[in-house]
């Protein structure tokens, strides 16, 4: 059961899918700030622009944080225990 | 990257960046609008009387009073970036040793862009007197409207909105009978 929920609790991703988080993370917060400036300058209104990075934002921790499957697909391949009693 | 408290904390790190560079291009935006409207502010009447100040009630002065009035339309000040502007009416003469003297004898907060449009026939809010407790030879002052930009991110930004024509000369002091 404390093996299960601290499994959880630390939501490990193996190698390739924390590449593909950082990754995933600097290009959307690059596009939000962008967008965000964008559209708020547009509506002439902060209002608007903090409303659509928080958007980003909670989309992004959505995507992002949690311990998706995607980021699980390669696991570590650990090299068969030696037998060392029988040497 | 590998647990979630790491990633958690990666990501906020990167938002506070990006929140900074949204807040500094915010700032920066404000160049960008260069409204300058001016408004007209004439002298309805302008009056010098003997007093005593309530703080120094022994000592003898000249208060002027001044009506005036101000049209001004600051609308265009407003853009996406303006919190509220602080706008005075000041007085400017140099007094008779020489002195430039900038006196602010009325002043009003505008907060929305419905109140910016300015029709006000006002007196002077604040007591009017100079340091050396005469206008007699005063040459004549100046008033003009000046405003303050206050933003949400950025600098505070001066401007002057009106100014009266001709300086209008200090008068006589009546004595009250």
């Amino acid at each position: 059961m404390g093996d299960v929920l601290q499994r959880y609790l630390e939501g490990k991703i193996d190698f390739e899918g924390q590449k593909l988080v950082e990754q995933i993370t600097r290009n959307t917060l690059i596009a939000a700030t962008v967008v965000s400036f964008v559209v708020g300058y547009a509506a002439q209104s902060l209002r608007v622009l903090f409303g659509v990075f928080a958007l980003f934002v909670i989309l992004l921790s959505a995507a992002v944080i949690p311990p998706w499957p995607a980021y699980r697909r390669h696991p570590v391949k650990w090299l068969p225990v030696k037998d060392t009693k029988t040497e | 990257m590998h647990t979630l408290y790491s990633r958690v904390n990666n990501v906020s790190a990167m938002v506070s960046t990006c929140l900074m560079v949204l807040l500094g291009a915010i700032s920066l935006s404000s160049l960008l609008f260069t409204a300058d409207p001016k408004g007209t502010l004439s002298i309805s009447s302008i009056q010098v009387f003997p007093g005593n100040a309530r703080r120094y009630s022994n000592k003898n002065q000249d208060f002027t009073f001044v009506n005036f009035n101000l049209t001004a339309d600051l609308t265009p000040l407003f853009n996406w970036n303006t919190k509220q502007l602080f706008l005075y009416v000041s007085a400017e003469y140099e007094n008779k040793q020489g002195v430039r003297n900038e006196v602010v004898i009325w002043d009003r907060i505008v907060r929305r862009k419905e109140d910016a449009g300015l029709s006000v026939a006002g007196r002077n809010k604040y007591v009017f007197r100079d340091v050396s407790a005469s206008f007699k030879d005063a040459p004549p002052a100046h008033y003009t409207l000046k405003y303050n930009i206050m933003p949400y991110v950025g600098v505070l930004t001066y401007g002057e909105a009106a100014r009266t024509v001709d300086p209008v000369p200090f008068p006589e002091r009546q004595d009250l009978s």
